[in-house]
């Protein structure tokens, strides 16, 4: 009776972007926690950091819902596989800025004068080049309408470049933050350091994550 | 009241029966995809559909209708006992029907056509014997029903891939539109003319030759053409960037206030975890109301988008209308085709070959098809449209418009399918030319099953009530 109805299936593509906005929530905790450190307030640190867990907790619950409504029968204009991977990828960015703030509540740490400023851009780069694949995945409804391809689909690639350029630069003050780390090790005891340079490493793993975010979602696209 | 008198009457219900059926399940299927995506409202939907369904079965419904009536069984087997055949068409559609209800009891995908085909067989076999069968038009009828789906759903495919590539993929997409409709609706036009003119349209005895009937396919097609473009040159492309604001009615704001005062009252009660999911349900409802007010504005592509689908929603009226009056004259033969070789044999008293469909039984099947549609059908509709949130005017012309170049196809071939298979068949390939975000492909497997059950249990069905109705009537 109501064939036509069993016919069209829970499409994944809105719980896709409802999750991108969980793992941006996030993400934006993170210069919040920078900027508690710098006041040295540890006990807001705890409170953000306790924060940013219960969103990756939320946006690993809606993961797990989008992948339980995604049988093998459900077919998409955008291959099973690759949606997969790419909620992969988005969940593993919440993962990271989670990170950052347990690691941040290892120790109470000082932000060292000798890469201060170098470290606010470095973490600016990263929540940028995050926007802009968050603004990619905002952009996947309109991706559908034009059936992935066409002017929305040149829209979207353009952006990808932007993400891969910014990726970039975030790589090249992350080479400069680790010399600076490294030519002042004997500044700090071997734990900081290693906090440090750990601390370095996962942040940066933003814009690394998002750059391949970035380009699984090209690679979906139908562009020459 | 005599015996014959009261199988009359029976008759007659039972025929009503089956078109109240299909107007109440089937036609819901055809009209939903409309009211779907916004180009009909529910009332507007209901109401082209009754006119619809009605025209397409009294018009264009003799062909099938015939098939049905006399194509299957060989009624010369029954000269000798032309109550023995009346007897078999009553318990085919009492069978059909019976099972009908069943399957949609169940919520199963089962096919009005399949039934009745199916249970017409079953009788034609037990009582007259293997060669009582026209096994010939069987085969024919069989492909047809593997081949409508497939066929639909190569149309649908072929309309999306094009309307993708030519409108959606270009740089202009709404000037894109402008250029190609008027052609396309040359094409519509002259296709559907040609195929509804015909020696038996409205049983005129009109002759007309293949280049009258070219002729009048062409005519048409550059009528609508021509109204198509003066429709369309009012529609400005946008010179300068549309800002759209997405405005959500006061109503719905309002609504949601609803909702936190709900949610905070139950959050007074709870604890753990299911205050905890309170909690986050809050958060995301505040963020909706926060998004809601901040109106957005989107650049031009996406106005564009609007602007073609809003084009696209007046061709889905189109194919709307067409889908249910193809629907209607396929269908109305599965109610008609056993019910008028039932009376006329019993008001004439013998078996006729050459019968033909009468205009009143026609008229009666439309009528009980609208009463169905009016009575319960346009419920199912509404379901069907609130749920289908999925289909865009583009993509559901797509779709109604294969599939009903489809079933107007067949039903101009007499052959009786399924107008619901025909239409997954089609919405499946717009779906694979990259309409659709989700397709359900395992209701494909449920309709295989449905077709290997159906036809064994519809003649199943027609074997018993046709004995039964033999020891009552015989």
């Amino acid at each position: 009776m109501l064939t036509i109805l069993h016919l069209f299936g829970r499409s994944p593509f809105a719980p896709l972007q409802s999750h991108m906005e969980l793992v941006a929530h996030c993400v934006n905790k993170v210069p919040e926690l920078f900027m508690a450190l710098e006041r040295q307030d540890f006990d807001q640190l705890e409170k953000i950091a306790q924060q940013v867990s219960e969103f990756e907790h939320q946006a690993d619950l809606t993961k797990n819902d989008i992948r339980n409504h995604l049988p093998k029968t459900l077919y998409m204009p955008m291959n099973r596989g690759d949606l997969l991977e790419i909620l992969g990828i988005q969940d593993s960015i919440a993962d990271k800025a989670e990170d950052i703030a347990i690691l941040l509540t290892l120790r109470p740490l000082i932000l060292p004068e000798i890469f201060k400023a170098n470290f606010n851009a470095f973490l600016a780069i990263n929540i940028e080049t995050f926007n802009v694949v968050h603004r990619i995945i905002k952009e996947l409804q309109d991706l559908l309408e034009s059936s992935f391809g066409g002017i929305e689909a040149e829209k979207v690639r353009a952006l990808v470049d932007d993400v891969a350029f910014k990726e970039h630069e975030a790589d090249i003050i992350q080479r400069k933050l680790l010399k600076s780390l490294y030519r002042h090790d004997d500044q700090m005891s071997y734990t900081v350091f290693h906090l440090w340079q750990k601390i370095l490493e996962t942040t940066g793993e933003i814009s690394n994550l998002s750059e391949k975010l970035a380009h699984r979602i090209r690679m979906t696209l139908d562009v020459k | 009241m005599s015996s014959e008198t009261i199988l009359l009457v029976i008759i007659l219900l039972s025929g009503l029966y089956m078109a109240w059926n299909i107007g109440a399940n089937d036609v819901a299927n055809a009209m939903g995809t409309s009211v779907g995506s916004g180009s009909l409202t529910l009332k507007q939907a209901v109401f082209l559909a009754a006119i619809l369904e009605f025209s397409g079965a009294f018009f264009f419904g003799s062909h099938v209708s015939k098939t049905i009536q006399e194509g299957i069984v060989n009624s010369e087997i029954f000269i000798d006992t032309p109550l023995t055949l009346v007897f078999g068409m009553l318990a085919s559609l009492i069978g059909a029907g019976v099972w009908l209800q069943i399957a949609s009891y169940y919520g199963l995908p089962v096919s009005t056509t399949h039934s009745i085909v199916g249970a017409i067989i079953g009788f034609g076999i037990v009582v007259g014997g293997v060669d009582a069968i026209y096994w010939d038009n069987v085969a024919f009828i069989a492909t047809s029903w593997i081949l409508s789906p497939l066929l639909g759903g190569a149309l649908s495919y072929v309309i999306f891939s094009f309307l993708r590539q030519q409108i959606f993929y270009n740089a202009h997409p709404l000037d894109a539109t402008k250029k190609f409709l008027p052609p396309f609706v040359f094409i519509v036009g002259g296709v559907i003319s040609f195929i509804l003119v015909s020696k038996s349209f409205i049983s005129l005895d009109i002759p007309l030759m293949l280049w009258h009937r070219l002729a009048i396919s062409l005519i048409i097609g550059a009528l609508g053409a021509a109204i198509g473009y003066y429709s369309l040159k009012k529609i400005q492309s946008p010179t300068s960037p549309i800002k759209t604001t997405r405005s959500y009615s006061p109503a719905v704001l309002s609504d949601l206030s609803k909702v936190k005062k709900h949610l905070l009252s139950a959050q007074g009660s709870a604890t753990g975890e299911l205050g905890y999911h309170l909690q986050i349900l809050l958060e995301e409802v505040n963020g909706i109301v926060v998004d809601m007010q901040q109106s957005e504005t989107r650049d031009s592509i996406h106005a564009e988008y609007e602007m073609v689908e809003k084009i696209f929603a007046y061709l889905q009226i189109i194919s709307a209308c067409l889908m249910a009056f193809a629907h209607g004259a396929n269908d109305v033969a599965n109610a008609i085709g056993p019910l008028s070789a039932a009376v006329t044999i019993l008001l004439s008293g013998s078996v006729t070959t050459q019968a033909g469909v009468p205009l009143w039984a026609l008229a009666l099947g439309g009528l009980g098809i609208v009463f169905g549609l009016a009575t319960w059908g346009w419920r199912v509709i509404e379901t069907i449209g609130k749920k289908l949130t999925e289909l865009t005017p583009s993509r559901g012309f797509a779709a109604e418009f294969g599939a009903a170049i489809t079933i107007l196809a067949a039903s101009r071939l007499g052959l009786p399918i399924s107008a619901t298979h025909t239409l997954v068949g089609s919405v499946l390939g717009v779906g694979f030319a990259k309409g659709i975000g989700a397709l359900n492909l395992a209701t494909m497997r449920d309709i295989l099953i449905s077709w290997i059950v159906t036809i064994p249990i519809g003649a199943f069905m027609a074997i018993i009530f046709f004995y039964i109705i033999r020891s009552i009537f015989g």
